[in-house]
């Protein structure tokens, strides 16, 4: 009998994610290299090339605090993976909420252990991450043919393009999971703007959120062959007092060789989910 | 050894795409002289409902059907297994319950696709439940016994046909919503040829020993989608229904 890929399974269902591989690349990079001396090779159709497959560095339990999400996650004593939050603007690593927003993502925290279905993030039902969590979850892949960025992530099968030709963003009235996104070349860095996202991805299990009027500007800035530090300024004037700005590093995973594999998330997790859900006392 | 092989085979499609040009039109071309297909495809036809030829009932509408002859070779017991099928389809079909829906059933979903291309690898980025198909360039299945939803593809040209290699898949998909099954043993092999800017024509030959006689074939033209600023959006299928049942800001 053949067997079943279904790691997806435990990875949506418990939310539990040990990345190993993420923190032995680690780098002291010289601050000549951060500040952009890095020059990548160039693709057929001349962007600076960042190809690959990467992996975030830092965890999406909860984007605020990270020591609380190490009761929850296996960081296997590393200290390099730990930190106060991935937020660094402001410069308390909280998300500014609006009082009333606050109060919901309060609400979401304390009721996230056992969730009656409200609670459950909606990571955990196969749903698109949305952006910038889907480059904060696992592996990704970047892909770049000509005129665009592609982004593929094993987990759910989620993808992105990110077309370069300076086209305008779509009609206001639609609203989607991974946004619409615009890219430049500034330099070497990769500057994407996102509108249109719509109001149903968290950034973390613990339900920090945002509305469908977020506007999110990323810079990808390759510092060296194998590491991005990516930062998105996150705007949305309904949720939040201010912008604020998350900031995680990518390295380059080399376990995957160039291929990532189908993980068929809500084919697979449908009939657990729904067990969970309906389960005597939900 | 490889490498010598594919530099050979490289020649010789080189030389095949320079000396048959397609009656009449000019061909986009990549850097190293492939028919571009990269932009955004959709197949218009009715066979998402049935492949075969079909009268209209409501909700469906009539088709011609894409199937060869316009008869699948079902083994006697699979003919039944397919009558079943069509009798439960409302909820049997694997589309009923937005699983993802395999090759070549997704290319003829009636939603757009894009198509990304390079020399050694074409993705397919689908609007349907975001399918994704990645299409590596003369590279082997890879080993081990994998069951896919869409399968594992791999991709080669022959002059200015790409012809994809599909295997390791479930058999938990159809062709349509008629009941026109396989099992895990299917075998696709699809041949896309441009027949224009902005055509291509898709043939595709199915195999699966446990379920047909005989190795059967649907073909069918792609259109480019030419509308103005087009892009592909979303269709998270197994999300409709379910956005109250998880915590949103308050509209």
């Amino acid at each position: 009998m053949k067997h079943w890929y279904c790691a997806s399974i435990v990875f949506a269902l418990v939310v539990v994610v040990s990345n190993p591989h993420a923190a032995s690349a680690q780098n002291s990079q010289p601050p000549a290299a951060r500040s952009g001396a890095y020059a990548p090779a160039r693709t057929a159709d001349g962007q600076p090339k960042i190809e690959g497959i990467w992996n975030p560095v830092g965890t999406f339990y909860n984007i605020q605090d990270l020591e609380f999400q190490a009761r929850f996650q296996n960081f296997r004593d590393d200290p390099t993976r730990r930190g106060k939050s991935l937020i660094i603007d402001p410069p308390d690593g909280k998300i500014p909420y609006q009082p009333w927003a606050l109060a919901k993502s309060n609400e979401v925290l304390q009721h996230h252990e056992d969730p009656t279905p409200q609670y459950l993030d909606p990571n955990a039902r196969c749903f698109m991450q949305g952006v910038p969590r889907h480059l904060n979850n696992r592996e990704f892949e970047i892909f770049q043919p000509p005129g665009y960025v592609v982004i593929f992530n094993m987990a759910h099968h989620t993808y992105r393009s990110i077309p370069l030709n300076g086209g305008p963003h779509i009609p206001d009235r639609i609203k989607l999971w991974m946004g619409d996104s615009r890219g430049r070349w500034e330099g070497n860095q990769l500057v994407v703007d996102v509108t249109n996202n719509n109001d149903q991805p968290w950034f973390d299990v613990v339900g920090s959120f945002h509305s469908d009027a977020m506007r999110v500007t990323e810079r990808f800035v390759p510092i060296n062959a194998d590491t991005i530090e990516y930062t998105s300024v996150i705007t949305d004037p309904k949720v939040y007092t201010r912008p604020w700005t998350f900031k995680v590093t990518f390295n380059r995973n080399k376990d995957y060789g160039s291929e990532l594999y189908e993980e068929a998330c809500f084919e697979n997790n449908a009939p657990s989910l729904e067990l969970m859900l309906t389960r005597p006392g939900r | 050894m490889q490498t010598r092989l594919i530099r050979i085979v490289f020649l010789v499609t080189a030389i095949a795409a320079f000396a048959r040009p397609v009656a009449g039109q000019t061909l986009p071309r990549t850097a190293d002289g492939k028919p571009d297909l990269s932009g955004i495809w959709q197949a218009v036809n009715t066979a998402n409902w049935n492949v075969l030829s079909h009268n209209a009932e409501k909700d469906v509408p009539a088709g011609l059907g894409v199937v060869e002859g316009d008869e699948i070779p079902y083994q006697p017991a699979a003919a039944a297994k397919q009558k079943e099928n069509f009798a439960n389809r409302a909820t049997a079909d694997p589309e009923s319950k937005c699983y993802l829906p395999g090759v070549p059933r997704i290319m003829y979903m009636p939603y757009p696709f894009q198509i990304f291309q390079t020399p050694t690898h074409i993705a397919m980025t689908f609007e349907y439940v975001h399918a994704v198909r990645r299409i590596f360039m003369n590279t082997p299945h890879p080993d081990g016994e994998l069951e896919w939803f869409m399968g594992d593809s791999r991709g080669r040209w022959e002059g200015d046909t790409l012809v994809v290699d599909v295997k390791d898949f479930t058999g938990m998909t159809w062709f349509d919503r008629s009941g026109n099954f396989h099992s895990e043993s299917l075998h696709v092999v699809e041949r896309y040829t441009p027949t224009g800017a902005n055509n291509i024509n898709y043939e595709v030959t199915i195999e699966d020993p446990t379920v047909f006689t005989r190795p059967w074939k649907m073909s069918m033209p792609l259109y480019r989608r030419v509308d103005k600023g087009m892009r592909i959006l979303e269709n998270e299928c197994y999300a409709f229904g379910l956005e109250h049942t998880w915590l949103r800001p308050p509209q």
